[in-house]
C-alpha cells in the first residue's frame, strides 16, 4: 500500500485560541494517534510523526485558517480522514477542509505567501459618507505606518444590515519577497497600533480573525488546499 | 451556598489579555468529566466539589491522584467535581486588581460557591499557596471564623499526615487513601445541603469515618517552652487504607491537558507502598501496605490507555518499579501488542543494577537517554545508617556496563546531612564520582568521551513524620553549606554538573514538616508578608520565613535542629499511620549501630 500525505485546514475558536502553536501540534497528533492513523515518523535519532503546520497565529487570535499536512501509511480517503479526525477533538478546534497532496508536499511554513486578518470595527456612526470618509482616513494612516512594507493590500467591506460596522480585510506578508523590499506581517505589533489609532477616532475593534492563507499563483491567491 | 456563581467567559477574556500561558485558566479538555450546573434542575440534590491542588495547572496535572479522585467523584450521578489550581504571579495580579475570585476550570465557578473545597497537598511547601487560593476565592481562612454559608474545607495528601501547621484553617483532614473515604464525605455533605444541616452536625458525621481528622475535636495543651504537655481526647485518627488496589478502575479517559504539563503522559499506578525501609523514606511508610495490580488487567488497561488517550508515551508508577515482581512481563505485555505504535516506557524509581540494564535498554527501545541512580549517601557506612540497600560494587559494576554499551549521561541523587555523617561520608561521594569518571574513561571510547555527562543532584536530609528518623535534628544550614562547598571544591570539574538545594529552604520545610499547631500563626504571618511557591527557588525568600517566626515568638529550633526526645508528645501523634511508633524507634536504634 502506498502511503499519503493530507494537507487539512482547520479552525480554532473560543477558549481555544488561547492555546500555542506548539500546544494545537501536540493535541492534533494525539487526536490522530486516538483516530487509529498510522503515522509516519521522521527518522534518526529521536523519530517524530512527520506533521507539519502553517505559520503561527498568535496566542488569543481566533483563526479560520490554520493548516496541516500528515503522512499517514495505507490510503485514506478525504473525507473519512476528516470525519475521523473531528470526533477526536473538541467542538472549538474543528477540521473543515482536507486533501491528499498529490506528489512532493513542499513544507507549509515556507510555501504561505500571505495570510489574510480581518478587523470588525464598529465606528458608531451610521452616514454613509462619513463612514467612507473615516475608513478613508485610517486606511490612509494604516498605509503611511511603518507597516506598510508588510502589508500587500488592504480593503473594506460595508455591511448592509450594520451601517455602523466596517469589515477591514487586511493582507499581510508571511514571508519576505526576493528584490521586494518587503516586510514579514507582525500581527501583536500592527494589533497594537491599530487600537491606539482607531482609539483616536472613538472606533472599536469588535471582533478580529484571521481568515485565510494565501499562495502566490501568477496573478492570483489561492489556498493552501487549492495547490495540492 | 447561595446558588451556583460563574465567571462569564468575556470577562475572562479580558482578564486573559497579556498574560502568560492562558491556556493554563480555560479549562476544556479532552477527558473532563464534570456535570454542567445550568443543565441540573435541583442544584439542591447536587453536591458541587473544588479539588485545589494549589500549585500550577503543569504541576497539578502531572499528578495522578488528583485524576484518580476527579473520576471517582465525577463518577457519581450525586456529585460534581471541578479543578482548581493556582494561579501564576502574573493573573494572580490581575484577578486581585480586578477584584474577580479565582474559579474552577470546568464551569468557571467562583471558588465560594462551592460546597466543599478539597485540597491535595503533596508537600509542606504549598501551605503558604494553599492560603492563597481561600483568599483568591474570597474564602477566610480561618476554619472558626468561617460562616454556615461559607463552603467546608479540607486537606489530603501526603503532606498533611501531619496536620498540625495547618489545622486552624481545614474543617477537617483526610490521612491516607482518598479512593474510598472521598464518597462516604460527600455522601454526608449531600445530606448535610440537603437538609439544612449545621457544620458541627456534617463535623461529628464524619468524625466517625476512618482517616478523618477534625481540628475542632482536640485540644492540645503547651509547656511554656513550646512542647506538647498533652492532648485530648487522646484518641488517634486511623489512615484510611484501600485494601485492593484493583477494586478502584485505572483511568484510562484521564483529562488530557491541553498545554505541555511536567509529566505529560499517561499513567498508570502498578503498585501502592514499598517494603525497603529506608529509614529517611516518609513514602515507604505513609503508604503501606504494599498493594499491587493485577498483571494481566494492567496490560490491557494499559493498551486501552495508550489507545484512548493518544499518548506516544506511558508511565509505570510506584515507589519501586524494580520491586513489582513482574515489571518485564508487563512492559513486554504492552509493548508486544502495541508493536506498531512508536511507544517510550518510563519508569520513575527504577533499581538499576547489571542485570536490568538490558531490560532498560529494551524500554528505552535503543535510546540511551541516561541512567539514574539513589546512592544517597557516599559510603557503605552512611548507606547502612539509613538502610539504603545500594551495593557500591554493584553499582559501578552496572554503570561500567552501562558505559559500555553507550550510555553517556549519568545522573546521581545524594543527601548531605544524614544521621551520624562525618567528614569520611561527605569525601565519600567526591570519591564515588571519581570512581564514575575513571570507569568512564577505561569503558568509553576517547573520542566519545567529551560526551560524558555526570549530573549530581545534593539534598539536604530532612527528617519527617512517621520515619524512624522522625526524633532527629535537622543539620543546622550554615554547617550544610559547609560541606556542599567541600564537595563542590574538591569534586572533578569535568563532566560534572552540580545542583543543591537551598539549606534555608530545607530548614523551613523541616519546621513545617514536623511542626505543631504553633506553626498556623508563623504560615499565616509569612503568607501574609508574601511568602508563596515556596518550592520555587525564584520566590522563597528566608527572610519572610525568619520574621514570621519572630512575628508569631515561634522559635524554628524547636521543629528543626532540636533533637525530639524519644518520650515527648509529637505533634503527629493524634495521627495512627498504622505502622507502631515503637517498630519506628527500634528501626532509629538499629541505625545507631553503625555509627
Amino acid at each position: 500500500m502506498s502511503d499519503v500525505v493530507i494537507r487539512f485546514k482547520f479552525y480554532k475558536k473560543d477558549g481555544l485560541k488561547y492555546l500555542s502553536h506548539l500546544d494545537i501540534a501536540r493535541m492534533i497528533i494525539r487526536a490522530l494517534n486516538r483516530a487509529g492513523f498510522n503515522l509516519i515518523y521522521s527518522q534518526g535519532y529521536n523519530p517524530r510523526p512527520k506533521v507539519s503546520f502553517s505559520n503561527p497565529t498568535p496566542l488569543g487570535l481566533e483563526s479560520l485558517a490554520e493548516y496541516g499536512d500528515v503522512f499517514i501509511e495505507g490510503d485514506v480517503g478525504e473525507e473519512d480522514f476528516k470525519k475521523r479526525i473531528n470526533m477526536e477533538l473538541r467542538r472549538e478546534i474543528q477540521v473543515t477542509e482536507a486533501g491528499k497532496v498529490q506528489g512532493k508536499a513542499d513544507s507549509l511554513m515556507s510555501r504561505i505567501d500571505i495570510g489574510l486578518y480581518s478587523f470588525t470595527l464598529d465606528t458608531g456612526v451610521s452616514v454613509r459618507e462619513q463612514q467612507e470618509k473615516l475608513y478613508k482616513e485610517v486606511a490612509g494612516l494604516i498605509k503611511k505606518s511603518d507597516f506598510s512594507d508588510s502589508i500587500f493590500k488592504i480593503r473594506q467591506e460595508a455591511l448592509k444590515e450594520a451601517p455602523n460596522i466596517i469589515l477591514l480585510k487586511l493582507f499581510g506578508y508571511a514571508k519576505i519577497f526576493k528584490g521586494k523590499g518587503n516586510s514579514i506581517f507582525k500581527f501583536n505589533n500592527f494589533y497594537q497600533f491599530l487600537k491606539e489609532l482607531l482609539g483616536k477616532y472613538g472606533i472599536k475593534v469588535k471582533d478580529v480573525k484571521k481568515e485565510e492563507l494565501f499562495v502566490i499563483k501568477g496573478d492570483e491567491l489561492k489556498t493552501p488546499v487549492e495547490i495540492i | 451556598m447561595g446558588g451556583i456563581k460563574r465567571l462569564d467567559f468575556e470577562l475572562l477574556e479580558e482578564l486573559l489579555e497579556g498574560i502568560e500561558k492562558p491556556g493554563r485558566y480555560i479549562g476544556k479538555e479532552i477527558g473532563t468529566k464534570s456535570k454542567d450546573p445550568r443543565k441540573i434542575k435541583n442544584l439542591k440534590e447536587m453536591v458541587f466539589m473544588a479539588l485545589v491542588f494549589p500549585d500550577i495547572y503543569e504541576v497539578g496535572m502531572s499528578n495522578l491522584g488528583l485524576q484518580i479522585l476527579y473520576d471517582i467523584v465525577n463518577g457519581n450521578k450525586n456529585f460534581s467535581v471541578e479543578r482548581v489550581f493556582s494561579p501564576w504571579v502574573d493573573f494572580e495580579e490581575k484577578l486581585r486588581k480586578r477584584r474577580v475570585k479565582i474559579f474552577s476550570l470546568e464551569n468557571r465557578i467562583f471558588l465560594d460557591s462551592f460546597d466543599l473545597i478539597g485540597f491535595t497537598i503533596q508537600h509542606e511547601m504549598l501551605y503558604t499557596n494553599t492560603l492563597n487560593v481561600m483568599d483568591l476565592g474570597g474564602i477566610n481562612i480561618h476554619s472558626k471564623q468561617r460562616g454556615e454559608d461559607s463552603p467546608l474545607i479540607c486537606a489530603g495528601g501526603s503532606a498533611v499526615v501531619n496536620p498540625q501547621p495547618i489545622s486552624k484553617f481545614m474543617d477537617f483532614f483526610v490521612i491516607g487513601d482518598g479512593e474510598e473515604i472521598v464518597t462516604n464525605i460527600l455522601e454526608k455533605v449531600r445530606l448535610y445541603k440537603k437538609n439544612d444541616k449545621g457544620k458541627s452536625w456534617f463535623l461529628k458525621e464524619i468524625n466517625r469515618l476512618d482517616g478523618i481528622y477534625v481540628p475542632d475535636f482536640y485540644k492540645f495543651y503547651y509547656y511554656q517552652n513550646g512542647l506538647i504537655k498533652d492532648f485530648k481526647p487522646r484518641v488517634k485518627v486511623k489512615k484510611a487504607v484501600v485494601r485492593k488496589l484493583d477494586k478502584f478502575r485505572v483511568i484510562t479517559d484521564p483529562i488530557i491537558p491541553n498545554i505541555r504539563v511536567v509529566h505529560d503522559r499517561f499513567i498508570v499506578e502498578i503498585m501502592r507502598g514499598c517494603w525497603r525501609s529506608c529509614r529517611f523514606c516518609q513514602a515507604g511508610i505513609i503508604y503501606r501496605p504494599v498493594r499491587k495490580r493485577e498483571v494481566k488487567s494492567l496490560i490491557r488497561k494499559s493498551i486501552k490507555g495508550i489507545k484512548n488517550t493518544g499518548y506516544d508515551e506511558i508511565s509505570f508508577l510506584s515507589l519501586s518499579s524494580s520491586d513489582y515482581g513482574e515489571i518485564e512481563n508487563l512492559v513486554g505485555g504492552v509493548t508486544g501488542s502495541l508493536k506498531s505504535k512508536r511507544l517510550s516506557i518510563s519508569m520513575p524509581s527504577l533499581r538499576l543494577n547489571s542485570a536490568s540494564l538490558g531490560f532498560l535498554e529494551l524500554i528505552q527501545s535503543g535510546r540511551k537517554t541516561g541512567l539514574t541512580f539513589a546512592p544517597e549517601a557516599g559510603t557503605q557506612r552512611m548507606r547502612d545508617v539509613i538502610n539504603k540497600n545500594i551495593k557500591e560494587d554493584e553499582m559501578l559494576e552496572c554503570i561500567k556496563l552501562a558505559f559500555g554499551r553507550g550510555w553517556e549521561k549519568i545522573k546521581l541523587y545524594f543527601m548531605i546531612g544524614l544521621p551520624f555523617e562525618n567528614e569520611d561520608d561527605i569525601r565519600g561521594i567526591v570519591e564515588l564520582v571519581e570512581k564514575i569518571i575513571n570507569a568512564a574513561r577505561n569503558e568509553i571510547p576517547k573520542r566519545k568521551l567529551k560526551r560524558l555527562k555526570i549530573n549530581i543532584s545534593i539534598n539536604a536530609f530532612c527528617p519527617k513524620p512517621f520515619t524512624p528518623f522522625q526524633w532527629v535534628g535537622i543539620e543546622s544550614p550554615e554547617s550544610l553549606k559547609r560541606k556542599f562547598d567541600f564537595i563542590l571544591s574538591n569534586i572533578p570539574r569535568r563532566y560534572v554538573n552540580i545542583k543543591w538545594s537551598d539549606p534555608w529552604r530545607s530548614l523551613v520545610e523541616c519546621a513545617l514538616s514536623k511542626g505543631s499547631g504553633l506553626l498556623c500563626d508563623v504560615i499565616e504571618d509569612a503568607w501574609r508578608n508574601g511568602a508563596k511557591f515556596d518550592n520555587w527557588s525564584d520566590f522563597f525568600n528566608y527572610e519572610i520565613w525568619k520574621n514570621a517566626f519572630e512575628n508569631s515568638g515561634v522559635d524554628i529550633g524547636l521543629f528543626t535542629t532540636r533533637n525530639f526526645t524519644v518520650d515527648e508528645i509529637l505533634p503527629w501523634d493524634v495521627i495512627d499511620i498504622r505502622v507502631r511508633k515503637k517498630s519506628l524507634l527500634k528501626e532509629y536504634e538499629k541505625s545507631k549501630k553503625y555509627v
